[in-house]
Order: C-alpha cells, then structure tokens, then sequence
C-alpha cells in the first residue's frame, strides 16, 4: 500500500467557518426590515436611492482596487454592506449624483486609501455622510412627505428645535415613533421596530456584541435624562430622544463597524457611553439637529487610545507582586 | 459540587462528532517502534541491542536521570533494530528500538518495590496530557510545594476526544486505587475529580467506587476549560501566577489525567507497566469514531486500519485533537505517549489560514481565555517585533487555538505566536 501524502501546519486545523462575507450578509440581512420600512414609507423613491447607492459603492471598490493593483474583493460583500448602510441615512429625495459623490468618498477616503479592508481609521460610511451633511445641507434634509396622517411636514427633532417640548406631544405618539409611520426622516433610521430586530439579530448572529449598542443608547438616556429631570419643560424625555431621529441605526450599524471601534469589553462600553453622551451634545446645542452619526465620527479618533485598556491576563496580578 | 467557569472560550461545532464508544484493544500484529523519548523528561539509553528476545512489560529503555520514566517492550519478539536516529514527533531525533512480534503476548510483570515512587518510575508513568512529564518529577515538584489538592483531569482537553471520560467509566478500581497511591505520597488534603457535566453515567459510578474520598466536579465542556491553568480557576477559584513557565504547584494543586491515575492504579495492582494507551480515533465528520486500547509503537497507519479511516487525497493526520495537536507527516508514526488522540481530515476537510488584514473586530480579544490580546501579539510576531509581543504577555498564552478559530479573516493567529515564542528563545540563547 502506497503511504498517503499528508499536509502539515500548525494549529488549529479546524476553523468556525466565520468569514467577512457572513458579517456582512449578516449585516444586510439585518437591514432588510429597515429597508423594507423605508420602501413601504416612501415608495420606489426610497428604492431607487438604495439601489443606485449600493450599485455604485460596488463599483467604486472594484474601480479603485483594479486601479491600485490590489485584489478584487467585492464578493466580501463589505462594499455592498456599506453602500446599503450609507443608503439608509439618506433622504428617499437625494439626487443620483449626490448618492454617487457619497459612494465615491466612501470607498476611497474611507476605505481604499488607507490601504483596503481593516486599514481605514474612520468608518467610510460616516466620512461619505459628514461630507455630503457639510457640501449639500439643503439637499441633505429635502425630506420626502409619505402618505398618511401626518400631523407636521418635519421630523421630530426638526420640530422639538423649532416648536420645544410641549408641542412635541401634540405631533407624535411614542408608539409611531417606535414603528416610524408615519414619521418623516432618513430612509433607514424611522423605524425603531425595524432596526431593533435587525440589532438583535445581529447580537445573535454574533456579528456584533451587545456591548456598544446598549451602552450608546444607555449613554443618550443618561444624558438626556439628567436634563429632563432636572427641567422637563425645557428639555424632552429620554424616551423621546431614544425614539426620535438616528441613535437605533447609529448604535446598531454604524458605532458597530469592526474596524473603528475598540476590541475590548471596557473599551467597547467607554466608547458606546461617549458616542452616547456626544450624540446629545450635538443634538441639544449644535446647529444640527441630530448628532448620533457625527458623535461617532469624533469618537472613534479615541479608539487607538481605548484600545490601550487591556483585558486583565491570567495570572498576571500574583506575577507582578513575586517579580 | 459544581464549580465555576472561566471567560472566553468557545463551544466547538463539531464538539458532538464523537462517539463515547467502549475502548477496542488493538495489538501490533507485526512490527512496532519505540522511540526512547516519548516525554520531556529526556531520552533513556537502549538496555537492549539487536537479535535480543523482548516479553511485553520489559525494560528497553532507561531513564538517564532518577526521575524519568522508563520505556517498555509492548509486544513480546525480537529486536529487530535500534535506530539512532528516529524522526520524533514534534521535532529533531531520537534513538528507537524497533521490535518483530512472534504473536504470543508474553508479558513480564513489575518488579516489587516498597516505595511507590520506584514502581512509578519503573512502570514508565508520566502524566498523559498536552506535554507529558514524568509523573515522578510531578510528584516531587509537587511534594516540594506543599501541594495539598489532587485534581484528576477526566475531562477531555478538546471536546471530539472521548477517551478520557471513557477512562473513567470503564477503568472505576484502577482510577480509585491510583488516588489512594497519589494521595498518601503527596500528602494531599482533597481529591477532585474533574468530569463533563453531561458525563452523569461517569459520575455516578465513580462516586460510589470512591466511597465519597474524592468530590466530583461537573464542569461546562467548553473548551479549552480541561487544560490545567483554567481547571483550577474553576476547581479551586485561583490562578497560578504565569509569567514565561507556570508550575500548578504554586498554587497548592496537582492535575493529572485520568490516565495517568489509572496507570498508577494498574502498576500498583496488577504490577504492569505502561504499554498501552487510551485515545480516541476519529474523522473530521464523525465518522468512524472509535476509542481504542492500543500499544505503545503500534503505527498509527494500523490503528486507523482497525478503524476503517483511510485518508482521501493530501489529507491531514493529527496527533491529538483538531484544535492543538500536531500534524503528522507520516503514518507510519508509531503511537507514543505524547498521543493524545487520533483526528484525520480528508483534503476537502482541510481548514486553510490566509495572509489577510486584521478587520480589528476584537473577537479574538473576546474568546481569549487567558484573557490576551491574540491579534496584537500575533501582529508582533508576524512583524518581528519580538520585544512588543513580549510585552503584551506572548507567553502567557496556551496556544488553543480559539483566537484563530474564530477569526473572519483568518490568520494564522496561533502560528504566528508560536513562531514569536521560538525566535525569542533563539535570540535568547544566542545572546
């Protein structure tokens, strides 16, 4: 008998079977609720938006990486993740050209520059959406009206700026807030219901951990509830501020992204709490209206810092004293 | 008693593949080879030379230090040669004592001894784990150290090895009397018996055998929760200080595995040696799963023909478990006591790591269970940057494999560290 030719390597032989393109198939798959909300809200409007975002993301990644000689790898499914992302924080009324600008700056400066997949300091997504909030502010909150009994042509942040707090309960109940209809907003972040089961899913799935989605959305509350305790007239609930505008899809999808957050327990929760509380600064005193995605925006410049709190190490404690 | 568990770890996909079958006693029909180190206590000179006639149980190989353990004949014939130098399994060369079988088993018992220090010695006994130590050093370090609790290993240290619990339930006396042995020669207050919770059938019988002198501990079969720093965090709720190389004994505790206890057991008793060992055979998808009693030096090419596994296309064949044993190169590989168990991929079955970027997801920070950084140390490693890896505690990893394992991108997480560690011992003695 002829001795069979065997393979040799080092450990472990075996591999859970975990891979990019699960993460993000997951990812998508999570969305889907929020995309089909969206659709259901603002019809092929919002349809169309969402297909020339993803179509275009694609295409840019295959575009640049061909471009710098690197591997193609859009069957990772990474660019499709984030164009659909992207999609969902966008109004269903944004011109064709602007979505392709977004895209454009999403994969290259937020992505391919740095280097590809795993090398970018900011999530692509947030670059593509704070540059298109400060190039076409007009055209990035032309809202679209969709059908229903809608009591304001605003969406509720919009109104709790401009009317305060005691309007608030005239125009919306808690529970169309929680199912986003009818709600005005971005395509994706309206429908809380939608993007609950799309996080859960996700925890499930083991995509992302619990940590930085509970601990933003913990963080908003605290906030947000310090300010209503202390003066309920002048500033709106927790609850409301969880319900209204993007901190579900912001906790979820966008503070989630693997690359740009911390790896650690500790740091993953500091890094949830600080986009949290810096999402209701810029909600409660800046000149925007919503500030969930630019609060991860400047809170992920800490996560290098926040990666420097280690996990405690076997036997570590009882070595430092005997050596 | 039920004991706590430790954080990270993971619960293996294929952790059901394995059949918590009966032992089958395999016995070399023709040639075996014995390497003369099959431990890390060193390499025993050859007491026999060729054309000599072997009964099983007699000494071939003897330890050049008091504390080693010597190496046995385990079938009875001629000594057809002595090699010089034999290809070990994890590396380098060793002498080996090839013996043709004549069939009859003829077997020579242990010379009696009053202290069971010598009977240990003789019988070839070392504690049958990842690294195997001559059990007669793990004592002494052990007595050394005040340790005063015995913890029997009876859990498996990768969850598609059944053979230990096996052990446990098959081999009831051999398992009590090796404690009564261990314990009165240590001196050790308490006795554990660590088993899989879901081993229930295990735990009865060894209950009622120990007559209440031992105090069982189901523990959750995540892995790697059997390897000995995380059994007694469970067990006795304390970690042993790590800095390059741990003792267990630091901490008052010995672990040693079931079959090693049951070895003891069976010099005691019987006055048999070690020429035999308990392991669990089986395929990446099962099939063919089989624990097997099988002699030392018995080529593992036979024990897989007595299981009915053979390898399709460039498979892998694995000395231990899929998650930290050592690939082989060749079946011909006698069986030592370094073999944990048999695990046996086809070519389609072959788990191939990639070269990729770091996503940076932290998983592999979150299923540590030494509570690391892998992608860090790993990243180190991969760059040369041997002092920084150092600094983010290399050494302190155990190198199971769950880091890698879980990766999306797939890197070599735990090559990478292995390399790290042996390119610093290198710059260490070179300097």
């Amino acid at each position: 008998m002829k001795a069979p030719e065997l393979v040799v390597s080092a450990t472990p032989h075996i591999h859970s079977g975990n891979s990019v393109r699960k993460m993000m198939l997951s990812i998508i798959i999570a969305l889907l609720p929020a995309v089909g909300m969206g659709c259901y809200l603002y019809g092929f409007a919002a349809l169309k938006v969402i297909a020339i975002s993803v179509i275009s993301a694609v295409a840019w990644e295959a575009i640049f990486q061909k471009m710098m000689g690197r591997e193609i790898t859009v069957s990772d499914l990474s660019g499709a993740a984030s164009g659909l992302i992207f999609a969902m924080l966008l109004p269903p009324t944004l011109p064709w050209w602007i979505i392709i600008i977004g895209t454009l700056l999403l994969i290259l400066l937020g992505k391919e520059i740095y280097g590809g997949r795993g090398c970018n300091p900011f999530n692509g997504v947030l670059v593509a959406y704070v540059a298109l909030q400060l190039s076409y502010p007009q055209q990035m909150i032309a809202w679209a009206i969709p059908e229903g009994d809608l009591m304001t042509e605003f969406p509720p942040l919009q109104v709790l700026r401009d009317e305060g707090v005691s309007s608030l309960a005239m125009y919306f109940t808690n529970k169309d807030l929680l199912l986003g209809i009818p709600i005005i907003g971005a395509i994706g972040e309206v429908s809380k219901v939608a993007l609950l089961l799309g996080g859960i899913f996700l925890i499930i799935r083991r995509t992302i951990s619990w940590y930085i989605p509970a601990s933003f959305l913990l963080g908003m509350v605290i906030f947000s509830g310090i300010f209503w305790l202390s003066d309920a007239e002048q500033y709106a609930s927790p609850v409301f501020h969880l319900l209204a505008g993007g901190g579900f899809l912001a906790a979820f999808f966008l503070a989630t992204d693997p690359t740009t957050s911390p790896v650690t327990k500790p740091g993953m929760i500091i890094y949830g709490l600080l986009c949290g509380v810096l999402a209701m600064i810029i909600r409660m005193w800046s000149q925007w209206i919503d500030g969930a995605y630019f609060a991860i925006f400047i809170i992920s410049m800490l996560t290098p810092l926040l990666d420097k709190i280690k996990p405690r190490v076997y036997g570590r404690v009882k070595a430092s004293v005997s050596s | 008693m039920s004991a706590g568990s430790f954080s990270g770890g993971i619960r293996l996909s294929i952790s059901d593949v394995s059949a918590n079958k009966p032992f089958e006693r395999i016995i070399p029909s023709g040639v075996v080879t014995i390497p003369l180190r099959q431990d890390l206590g060193g390499v025993c000179n050859a007491k026999v030379k060729k054309g000599d006639e072997v009964k099983v149980g007699q000494v071939i190989g003897e330890s050049a230090t008091p504390e080693g353990a010597s190496i046995h004949a385990t079938v009875s014939g001629k000594v057809a040669e002595v090699i010089k130098a034999y290809p070990h399994l994890l590396g380098g060369f060793v002498p080996a004592v090839v013996i043709e079988s004549d069939g009859k088993d003829e077997w020579v018992g242990l010379e009696s001894s009053a202290d069971p220090l010598t009977t240990i010695q003789q019988a070839g006994i070392v504690d049958f784990d990842i690294k195997p130590v001559p059990l007669v050093a793990k004592l002494n370090e052990a007595k050394s150290r005040r340790a005063n609790a015995l913890i029997v290993n009876a859990m498996d240290i990768e969850p598609v090895l059944s053979s230990r619990s096996r052990l446990l339930s098959e081999r009831v006396q051999e398992v009590a009397c090796g404690i009564d042995t261990i314990k009165s020669i240590i001196g050790a207050a308490s006795v554990y018996i660590a088993v899989d919770e879901n081993a229930a059938q295990a735990i009865s019988a060894i209950g009622s055998a120990c007559g209440g002198a031992a105090t069982i501990v189901g523990l959750n079969p995540k892995y790697p929760q059997a390897i000995d720093l995380l059994l007694v965090k469970s067990i006795l709720g304390k970690e042993v200080p790590c800095t390059e190389a741990y003792c267990v004994a630091d901490i008052g505790a010995l672990v040693l595995s079931v079959e090693t206890v049951a070895a003891v057991g069976r010099a005691m008793a019987e006055k048999k040696p070690v020429v035999d060992r308990f392991i669990t055979v089986t395929r990446s998808n099962g099939t063919g799963a089989k624990n097997v009693q099988v002699r030392i030096g018995t080529p593992i090419r036979e024990v897989l023909g007595h299981c009915g596994i053979s390898v399709e296309g460039m498979g892998k064949v694995i000395s231990g478990g899929p998650m930290m044993g050592t690939a082989i190169a060749n079946t011909e590989t006698p069986v030592t006591k370094e073999v944990l168990g048999i695990f046996v991929q086809h070519e389609k079955d072959i788990t191939r790591f990639d070269a990729a970027v770091c996503i940076k997801c932290g998983l592999c920070v979150e299923i540590c269970p030494v509570g690391l950084m892998p992608f860090i140390i790993s990243g180190f490693s991969e760059k040369g940057m041997y002092s920084k890896a150092q600094d983010n505690d290399i050494f302190t990893c155990i190198e199971c494999g769950c880091c890698a394992y879980v990766c999306p991108v797939m890197i070599p997480m735990v090559h990478w560290i292995k390399f790290g560690k042996a390119q610093i011992m290198a710059q260490r003695s070179s300097e």
